[in-house]
């Protein structure tokens, strides 16, 4: 930028402070303060401004101050102890035992007399030297009556014969020495040049803040606006915003419609009958252990539905009813099947919502999106609770080719680029299959979601008739995980409110 | 599921090929497995619980030797006529009353058989036998056993030289002091007798499904196998026996028969490894696939999944081998020709089906909501659904009511369901004290509570929680926000004085429509802070959004 750019962009107290530097090129703050009229803290402030605009520099400066201690007051008034004893002795040798009573701070005074070499004591008798006798004034005299002054005084007004004396006294304790830091400015060459455009771009009123009062008296006409220097930080606000979580729901409900899905809701707590017994998974599957399973204290049981239905489940169970299929082949038991638990997966609205169907719905397509729970001990890698998602499409003439035709839609609508499917196992499926990402980094397939049709023995015994229908339930906290850069699941829900301020939107 | 070690040199001999590792990684998936990576020697592999016939290395090698169509079709296992005798108790029918046996010679146990073998009766043990109570597997060397053997129940002061054991010991020291004992004595509690096997001279073989006797121990010298399934499904047992003896048959030994003579006067010889038949419709196979396969292409694919076929016009009769536990229904076959066929090889097809679509209309509604409190600046949290006493009522000083409760919960902080979003809310803003204020919250999701007129005895509702927390948050701030929500919904709601113990008296209140609470209100009690530690005030409110929706739908 030139000069008169710069110029413009100055704040008013930054040209205030350049132009009090005009003249004599360096100053404090404090004398900057005074010669601006700004407070302190606003001169600190448009210094750092101008700074950072290269018009001015900073230099810290050390100080000394050196003032009197109360020993040294003392002698300021009555002179040295040293001093005092010389110009006894002017007057002929004393006696030191007589001295003893007579003078004051006499081991003071006879210390240094002694260390000066201005006396010898010979015989209980002291006698001034040669030297004693050519002293006049020293120069401690005439520093204790330049410090006795309110204030202390700079380091700069002592000469440099003097310092070394200055030294000496704080060292025997008639002075102190303190030491000040005081940051002072300096227009910088720069700085020089941008002065003399600084008249020019003064001579227009120029306007900080922008007031409903120079709206109103329109003072505003001609004036012209301080510039700002745009790359400066701004303080960052808390917005009211959607937690993330949130907002993958929405993206996955708005997902499924687009492939003209109907939603289907339904309970979190739910029979076993709807978890388990209507997917014809047998009632000893290591599934339904307790282990895994939250099964309900209160209210421990429920009443079983539609007891024609309940009848054909239970004969599937037990013998395959007339599905074709040989069954599980044991005593299928209504108390276990009529036990309260928190639903393991989606899955369970799927088969109650095919429970409610007739075959004149038919074809139909659902989704739900919502919490399950599995009974884990929470870490950072296993929730008690999560989201999942489920998909059915149910009618006559629906095919596993079809199957893979809504999953690659599905999977091309998440973004991924390489997938496949590959055969799985669930028991209430048949085919099952996996829907596998590749992970370039990783040089592997990773299971996304289980997919499958579901078998006769589970829809018939529903419905009444043998109809094909795909399911398929795709967790999405991996997907979120990896959107939002988060390495556990459980910080997913750990609700931290700077993590929640700070996400980046989910603008899919 | 369970998941197997494989050693990538036994695998390639049973197969009789240099298969290489890419391969089987990139192949084995789509047969019907999930790799679990490469070790040191081979990899691991994950199986599939419906088909125990791939828990064994030759299991796994006959598989995919048929699949890949090096060798395809129905394999016959013959079994070798006998005359080896068991007889089961009556006094094991009350307890665990199935017992299956099978004879087995010209067994060669090098270290890859045996390391295979007890792989297998591991896993068959965890997945399968459920943890040994429904099927448990006992291997024993022949050649000291007197036929016949007796499959009976012995009291808990019988005593033999169990498996490992210098003495003889009695069975309740085996079940309270052994390792094994004491980990699967849970199988057989509350027995008045427990199972045991024994041979004619009185000497004992095993006690199922605890451990076996040190009688029949087997060395690397042994070649001949007595084995004993036991437990309390005839179906499973039999499939697990099935299994073993295919297994062991693949490296050459020699099955024979042995029969069971049950205490109704039935004998059960086992052994039967021959096929069962299921007719398969063609058409029922091209309708469900999505596929135009001749009955013969069909019968193809099924001889690469082991099946034997014979074709009948359009129904094809199916042999299906004795080791398979996993066909049910025609429609495990339509599978097996969809994976014989190979997953990849077919089309992706969206079918032209148009149905009605769309959200559930309380879900717009709750965005619309959930939007709306964005715009007065609040930030949303989702919060956990299962809480606990002490959080719902004690903290906020609320008083205990029913609410839903888990049975078996791991963890004590989490064994209820949440009967209210605002305690939720406190934690929240009690776990964010490090960061800057205002935090003004809100969570719309559901709570259960309990409610004797539905299937369950409980229902979910879909509720608002507020909470303000800054240094002015006060009643008035609560009430407004409040009252800007029902504005644009168009609504009005009466405010009577009173409502939730957590806020403070004087200001709170209950706001009713319609006759019916929709919203409690005010500013939270200082104690209740003080339990959530913290040390800024909170205003806050709770609302019905089922009732709000209603209202608003008219």
């Amino acid at each position: 930028m030139n000069p008169r750019e710069v110029a413009e962009r100055l704040h008013e107290n930054e040209r205030k402070v350049l132009q009090a530097l005009s003249g004599r090129g360096t100053a404090t703050t404090e004398e900057l303060s005074r010669l601006t009229g700004l407070a302190r803290d606003a001169v600190e402030k448009a210094s750092d401004w101008a700074a950072t605009k290269g018009v001015v520099s900073f230099k810290e400066e050390v100080s000394q101050f050196f003032s009197l201690t109360d020993e040294g007051s003392v002698y300021a008034e009555n002179g040295l102890p040293e001093q005092n004893l010389r110009k006894l002795l002017v007057h002929g040798p004393q006696e030191i035992a007589k001295l003893k009573q007579t003078f004051e701070n006499l081991n003071i005074a006879l210390a240094w007399m002694r260390r000066n070499g201005w006396a010898d004591i010979q015989n209980g008798v002291m006698e001034l030297t040669d030297e004693g006798k050519k002293v006049d004034d020293p120069p401690e005299k005439r520093l204790l009556r330049a410090l006795d002054k309110p204030t202390p005084q700079s380091g700069e007004a002592f000469t440099e014969d003097e310092t070394p004396v200055l030294e000496q006294m704080v060292k025997r304790k008639l002075v102190t020495k303190h030491e000040e830091t005081e940051r002072s400015v300096a227009i910088t060459d720069f700085g020089r040049q941008v002065l003399p455009e600084l008249e020019a771009a003064e001579s227009v009123n120029v306007i900080t803040q922008l007031t409903p009062e120079m709206l109103v008296n329109k003072s505003w006409r001609g004036a012209s606006f301080q510039r700002y220097d745009v790359t400066l930080p701004a303080p960052s606000l808390s917005p009211g915003k959607r937690h993330f979580i949130s907002q993958v729901i929405d993206y996955i409900r708005r997902f499924w419609v687009e492939l003209g899905f109907k939603e289907m809701k339904g309970e979190y707590l739910e029979l076993s009958f709807w978890n388990f017994d209507a997917l014809y998974q047998p009632q000893d599957h290591p599934a339904r252990d307790l282990a895994d399973t939250f099964y309900m204290k209160t209210p421990y049981s429920g009443q079983l539905p539609d007891p024609k239905m309940v009848e054909q489940v239970k004969e599937t169970h037990e013998n395959g009813w007339t599905t074709g299929s040989l069954g599980w082949r044991y005593r299928w038991d209504p108390e276990v099947a009529a036990r309260n638990c928190l639903r393991t997966h989606t899955t369970s609205l799927s088969v109650k919502q095919i429970a409610k169907l007739t075959p004149d719905d038919l074809p139909a397509k659902f989704f739900s999106c919502g919490r399950v729970f599995r009974n884990e001990t929470i870490d950072w890698n296993h929730l008690a609770e999560f989201y999942q998602t489920d998909g059915i499409v149910i009618g006559e003439g629906v095919t596993f080719r079809n199957m893979k035709g809504y999953l690659k839609a599905y999977m091309e609508g998440l973004g991924v680029e390489k997938f496949r499917f590959r055969p799985g196992y669930f028991p209430y499926t048949e085919m099952s299959m996996e829907a596998e990402v590749w992970i370039e980094e990783r040089g592997e397939w990773m299971e996304l979601f289980g997919a499958g049709m579901f078998r006769p023995e589970v829809v018939k015994p529903l419905i009444g008739i043998d109809v094909p229908v795909l399911a398929w339930g795709p967790g999405f906290d991996r997907l979120v995980m990896q959107s939002y850069k988060v390495n556990t699941i459980k910080e997913l829900y750990t609700n931290d409110i700077g993590l929640l301020r700070r996400a980046k939107l989910w603008m899919e | 599921m369970p998941v197997i070690e494989v050693n990538l040199e036994d695998f390639r001999e049973l197969l009789g090929r240099d298969v290489s590792i890419e391969e089987l990684q990139d192949r084995l998936p789509m047969m019907g497995t999930s790799w679990e990576g490469v070790t040191e020697d081979g990899f691991h592999l994950e199986v599939f619980p419906n088909r125990p016939d791939l828990l064994s290395i030759e299991g796994l090698a006959r598989a995919y030797s048929s699949w890949t169509g090096a060798r395809t079709g129905l394999r016959s296992y013959p079994v070798v006529k006998s005359g080896y005798r068991v007889v089961v108790d009556e006094k094991t029918q009350d307890v665990r009353p199935w017992f299956v046996t099978a004879v087995v010679k010209n067994v060669e146990f090098d270290d890859p058989l045996i390391r295979s073998i007890i792989q297998m009766q591991e896993k068959l043990h965890v997945t399968h036998g459920r943890r040994r109570r429904k099927v448990a597997i006992g291997l024993h060397s022949l050649e000291p056993i007197e036929f016949p053997v007796t499959y009976t129940t012995k009291p808990p002061e019988f005593k033999f030289r169990p498996l490992g054991e210098r003495f003889e010991k009695d069975l309740t020291w085996i079940l309270g002091e052994m390792k094994t004992g004491k980990e699967y004595a849970w199988t057989v509690e509350g027995f008045k007798e427990y199972p045991m096997i024994l041979d004619k001279k009185g000497m004992v073989l095993s006690m199922p499904p605890i451990i076996n006797g040190e009688y029949t121990r087997i060395d690397e010298s042994t070649t001949e196998l007595f084995i004993d399934v036991t437990g309390t499904d005839l179906k499973a047992i039999t499939e697990v026996l099935n299994v073993i003896c295919v297994t062991l048959a693949d490296r050459g030994a020699e099955i024979h028969e042995v029969h069971n003579h049950y205490p109704d006067g039935s004998v059960l010889t086992t052994p039967n490894l021959e096929p069962w038949v299921m007719d398969l419709d063609n058409d029922y196979v091209n309708h469900t696939l999505g596929y135009e396969f001749t009955p013969q292409e069909s019968a193809r694919e099924l001889e690469k999944m082991g099946h034997g076929t014979e074709i009948n016009g359009n129904v094809i009769k199916v042999l299906i081998p004795s080791y398979r536990a996993d066909i049910m229904h025609p429609i495990d076959l339509v599978e097996d020709i969809a994976i014989g066929y190979d997953y990849d090889n077919f089309e992706p097809e969206i079918p032209p089906i148009s149905s009605e679509a769309g959200e559930d209309p309380l879900e717009v509604f709750s965005r619309g909501l959930r939007n709306f409190l964005v715009g007065l600046g609040l930030l949303e949290v989702v919060t956990f659904m299962m809480s606990n006493r002490d959080k719902l009522f004690k903290r906020m000083s609320l008083p205990e009511e029913p609410i839903c409760e888990t049975d078996n919960p791991k963890m004590e902080a989490y064994d209820s369901l949440r009967n209210r979003l605002l305690p939720n809310l406190m934690e929240v803003l009690s776990t964010n004290k490090h960061h800057p204020y205002p935090q003004n919250l809100y969570e719309v999701d559901d709570v259960v509570v309990i409610d004797p007129s539905t299937e369950t005895g409980a229902r979910s509702r879909r509720r608002l929680a507020i909470a303000l927390c800054h240094s002015s948050a006060s009643f008035s701030e609560i009430k407004a926000t409040m009252n800007t929500v029902l504005e644009n919904l168009e609504l009005e709601a009466e405010v009577v004085e009173g409502g939730w113990d957590c806020f403070i008296e004087g200001r709170r209140f209950t706001a009713m429509l319609g006759g019916e609470p929709l919203c409690w209100a005010g500013e939270v009690k200082p104690e209740v802070l003080e339990r959530w530690e913290l040390e800024i005030p909170v205003a806050a409110l709770e609302m019905d959004v089922n009732l709000l929706f209603k209202a608003q739908m008219g």
